[in-house]
């Protein structure tokens, strides 16, 4: 209480220093001037009477300063004064403070940015909900195939077994075609259980969201939510909106309201525009029988635990019911288990790509900051040893050590806050600039990232923390200063400086760990697009097309398939020309579907599966891809053939242990298929994939009424097809949108986006990582030569050449550096065999980075070391 | 040092106390002449000392203070005690009296006590 009220009236008393200055100043004068007057009585001379009044006063200045120490806040003050003085000592080297600013900012940003992601993925890995990150996935999973997703049935059956789950939500994204034919886009949408909004706690912007029993009965409720977005941009914002029909997938379905501002669906980064009752998907699909049929998993389901529910007595629950349900219906559930997960561990999909390799991310940009904190020390270091005599004087007129340290860490934190701020606005520009992904594949993605409280917060702290870290060598060296020695030693009595050698071994060490972790995440990268496809994506053009909306029946799909292939084959420059359902290294993969055999007979329980791709005849042709055995599939009109398969050499040799497949019967859910050929293995999912087995099936057969076109171009320049191949669908259907026009090439790199994005960080990144750590030993060797230039000059008097003098200096910094550089090595080695346990040893990255290392810091102590010996031994001597 | 201001302060906030309270309201010269005057020594060197305790006890509103004047009509500051000052120095003088007595008991202790 007490020291309370003291501290408020010293606050007052801060402000008001100049008035208080004056009454003290007062009070003395009357204090000596009654001194004087007593004196006088006491009989002394004028002179003499004042002259006693003042010594029996004391040191009137120090009494001052006891005074205001009393009286204001001396920390705050001293604080003022210290930031003043740093900031006229940091605008006096402008041209070293630029290098520390702008290096810490670079760390500090690329730190916060990828922050903000980890923080989206982590706290809200939903935007728009509150506490979304309380909800769960929860993930059928398969023995055999991963995670499948859950069917509508299923969905049914678990909503009602999970009491510890409060809602269990069921969305399912799918591609919409709206507006009128001619007129239609290509934009997507989820179909969503009744109870979506409701359970993630969501207010409409305008009118409401569709209620639970809207989802309850098939097809019956014609209504749509959409996006913000969407709703300001088709429909400018306008409250008319509400009642107005949408036509979506050649329905008509009423808006009925407008989702919160920057809710963009369930599957973050993707960004949703259009949400329905998820009974709707028979009308809005063409028939598909995701709602009756427990095989088709399409749903994927999200819940929120129940207060004082605990995730393992969910789990408990969802793994009890899935067995039941395995019990069931074992043709559709058998051996299939279920996980609940957080979001950031989710196990496919857009989420699973990014959270992958994030916080080693952030891990090895921590280091590349402490690197840079570890050079900045040694600049300032390197400066701070400049300024000894500087120091030794304050000292020596009465600085304490404290005071002393406080000097050095305002200048070193004012550069700290400097870097700290410029690298919080470069978040904003890198959240900014990376949030709007290129569409991948035909999804809009929307990075819902932003620099908010806790971000900022995060690049505040990373900016005391790196403040703290590089003042502290400097301060200490400084505190610890003998103000007798630093007078006396001028610049010829060099002390030599431990410090400094440790900490530019330390900074190239963690240098090294950086560069060789950037150089291992671009060789990953290009070795990606490297790896052979074991396809040929060259000159390939891909488009897709939709007949959705055309109320398609089998026959008109097979055949407008065939007259769409009929006239593409007939443009001069195609080469040839096929279409599939599924194009390879796709973002969300190509599904798995179960099988039976002739001659393989299962011994587990539960099903084959199968990557399945339904394809036209020619496929193999545009992709590449050779046939083993047998031949390619019938012409599309051909009504003599039998059904047709033809499987890939993985499949053959795991499931008919490498027997003749030709002629056996494969039984698919679609049907019962001969196999007519063996198709070369190839990449499906992601490139460097183990080989997994695979089934195409026939157009002919199974058509389908959206495809993917495949165009190979005899010229190979395969971008100059599209508008001829827009041409040929306007003649077929001048209504029909040829959409997600791309080269294979193209495609294939869109889905590395989510890897490009660490390797270019580190493609810009490692070269100024090197760059600052050559400035750093640059600083340093160039400083202690100067120390040493009477030293030298008496060895170059003495008859040592320059060259011998040259080699001793990059001598003793080379020791230093090497034993870095090897400790880094080492680091980065552990750290690599940590992640990538199976991986092979780059031999290129480990060698390669410590002799570029080694060859930078060679050249920059070089650079000093030549400027010193070169110096005229005479006029060495004379410096002073 | 620092320690020896330290006791040299808390003594000396102690008899400001008292000598306002004895005394009534009182200018920094009058209280400094009186110390001196009792104390002998103890302030015959730096009067000037007294008054950032002054500061002190008045930041912890154990004493007022406000423009006056003096007996020979200049302008002088004077200090009067608080109704908080005169509880302090109630409870400081029964806190030095006790210590006083303590050390005082040390002081006289002999050896065999000590053992």
């Amino acid at each position: 209480m007490k020291s309370l009220r003291r501290f408020l009236s010293r606050l007052g008393h801060f402000a008001t220093r100049r008035r208080d200055d004056e009454r003290l100043r007062q009070e003395i004068a009357e204090h000596i001037a009654l001194q004087t007057e007593e004196n006088l009585r006491a009989g002394l001379s004028p002179v003499e009477a004042r002259r006693q009044a003042m010594l029996k006063f004391g040191g009137v200045e120090a009494m001052k300063q006891d005074y205001r120490a009393q009286h204001g806040l001396l920390l705050i003050e001293n604080f003022l004064g210290d930031l003043r003085n740093a900031a006229r000592t940091i605008s006096r080297m402008p041209a070293l403070a630029a290098v520390i600013i702008f290096s810490l900012a670079i760390g500090i940003g690329v730190n916060t940015t990828i922050f903000s992601w980890i923080q989206m993925i982590l706290f809200q890995p939903l935007p728009a909900v509150s506490g979304a990150s309380n909800f769960l996935l929860v993930e059928p999973r398969s023995e055999t195939s991963g995670y499948p997703g859950a069917s509508w049935l299923e969905y049914r059956d678990l909503q009602s077994r999970l009491p510890a789950l409060r809602d269990l939500i069921a969305s399912q994204m799918v591609p919409f075609n709206v507006g009128e034919p001619g007129k239609t886009e290509r934009t997507h949408g989820q179909l969503v259980s009744g109870n979506f909004f409701s359970a993630l706690g969501l207010k409409p912007a305008i009118g409401r969201f569709i209620r639970p029993e809207e989802a309850e009965r098939l097809g019956t409720e014609p209504v749509v939510v959409i996006s913000y977005d969407y709703w300001q941009t088709r429909f400018r914002g306008s409250p008319t909106t509400l009642g107005q029909t949408l036509r979506v997938n050649e329905r008509d379905l009423t808006i009925i309201g407008v989702a919160p501002k920057e809710f963009q669906g369930t599957l973050v980064p993707l960004k949703f525009e259009l949400w329905a009752p998820a009974t709707m998907t028979p009308a809005l699909l063409g028939g598909v029988r995701d709602l009756d049929d427990r095989t088709s998993r399409a749903f994927s389901l999200i819940g929120m635990l129940k207060p004082g529910a605990t995730r393992q007595q969910a789990q408990t629950e969802f793994t009890n019911a899935m067995a039941q349900l395995a019990r069931d219906y074992p043709d559709a559930s058998a051996g299939i288990g279920g996980e609940i997960l957080s979001f950031w561990e989710a196990p496919r999909g857009p989420q699973r790509l990014i959270i992958s390799g994030l916080a080693i991310l952030q891990g090895v940009m921590l280091l590349l900051l402490l690197a840079v904190c570890g050079n900045t020390a040694n600049l300032m270091l390197a400066r701070g040893s400049t300024r000894q005599r500087e120091m030794a004087v304050r000292i020596a007129l009465g600085a304490g050590r404290w005071r002393i340290a406080s000097l050095v860490l305002s200048e070193n934190m004012l550069l700290a806050f400097l870097g700290a701020g410029l690298g919080a606005a470069f978040a904003v520009w890198g959240t900014t600039a990376l949030r709007i992904a290129p569409m991948i594949g035909a999804f809009p993605i929307l990075f819902p990232t932003k620099v908010d409280e806790f971000t900022l917060a995060f690049a505040i702290v990373l900016g005391i923390a790196c403040g703290l870290i590089f003042s502290a060598a400097p301060a200490l060296h400084l505190a610890r200063l003998d103000p007798q020695n630093g007078l006396r030693s001028g610049p010829n009595t060099p002390p030599r400086s431990r410090a400094r050698k440790v900490l530019m071994g330390v900074e190239v060490g963690l240098a090294s760990v950086v560069l060789i972790a950037a150089a291992l995440f671009l060789d990953s990268f290009r070795n990606a697009r490297q790896t052979d496809p074991r396809f040929r994506p060259e000159g390939v053009l891909l488009a897709a097309y939709d007949l959705s909306g055309r109320n398609p029946d089998d026959a008109s799909d097979r055949e407008f398939a065939a007259r769409l292939l009929e006239r593409l084959r007939s443009l001069p420059d195609v080469e040839a020309a096929a279409i599939a359902t599924n194009v390879p290294v796709d973002l969300h993969g190509i599904p798995g579907r179960p099988f039976t055999v002739q001659g393989r007979v299962r011994t587990e329980l539960g099903q084959d599966r199968a990557i399945s791709n339904t394809v036209t005849p020619g496929y193999f042709k545009v992709m590449g891809i050779p046939l083993l055995e047998g031949n390619d599939f019938a012409e599309m009109r051909d009504k003599a053939s039998p059904p047709q398969a033809i499987v890939n050499e993985e499949f053959v040799s795991r499931y008919l242990n490498g027997a003749d497949a030709i002629g056996r019967q494969l039984q698919a859910r679609a049907g019962t298929f001969t196999i007519i050929g063996v198709a070369r293995n190839s990449v499906y999912d992601a490139l460097g994939e183990p080989a997994q087995p695979a089934m195409y099936f026939s157009y002919r057969d199974r058509p389908s009424y959206q495809g993917e076109i495949h165009l190979k171009t005899r010229s190979g320049n395969e971008a100059a097809l599209t508008s001829e191949t827009r041409a040929v669908l306007r003649e077929l259907d001048p209504m029909l949108p040829l959409y997600d026009v791309r080269t294979l090439s193209q495609h294939i790199d869109r889905n590395l986006y989510l890897r490009r994005i660490p390797a270019r960080m580190f493609a810009v990144l490692g070269p100024l990582l090197l760059g600052l750590a050559a400035i750093g030993i640059y600083a340093v060797v160039s400083y202690g030569v100067a120390r040493r230039t009477r030293e030298i000059g008496v060895r170059l008097a003495f008859g040592a050449t320059s060259k011998r003098v040259v080699l001793q200096i990059i001598r003793e910094n080379l020791g230093a550096i090497a034993q870095g550089t090897a400790v880094g090595w080492l680091l980065a080695l552990l750290i690599s065999l940590h992640v990538f346990p199976n991986g092979p040893f780059d031999s290129g990255v480990f060698l390669g980075v410590p002799t570029l290392l080694l060859a930078v810091a060679t050249l920059a102590c070089w650079l000093p070391a030549r400027r010193a010996s070169q110096i005229d031994p005479m006029a060495a001597l004379r410096h002073e | 040092m620092q320690q020896k201001t330290d006791v040299l302060q808390g003594t000396l906030a102690l008899m400001v106390l008292k000598t306002l309270d004895v005394l009534g309201p009182l200018h920094g010269y009058g209280i400094a002449r009186r110390i001196e005057r009792i104390s002998g020594d103890l302030l015959a060197v730096n009067q000037g000392t007294l008054y950032p305790v002054l500061l002190k006890l008045e930041q912890e509103g154990a004493i007022a203070s406000e423009w006056g004047a003096s007996e020979n009509n200049r302008k002088a500051r004077f200090y009067r005690l608080t109704r908080a000052g005169r509880k302090q120095l109630q409870a400081e003088t029964k806190d030095w009296e006790q210590t006083a007595t303590i050390i005082g008991r040390f002081f006289d202790a002999k050896a065999e006590d000590l053992s």
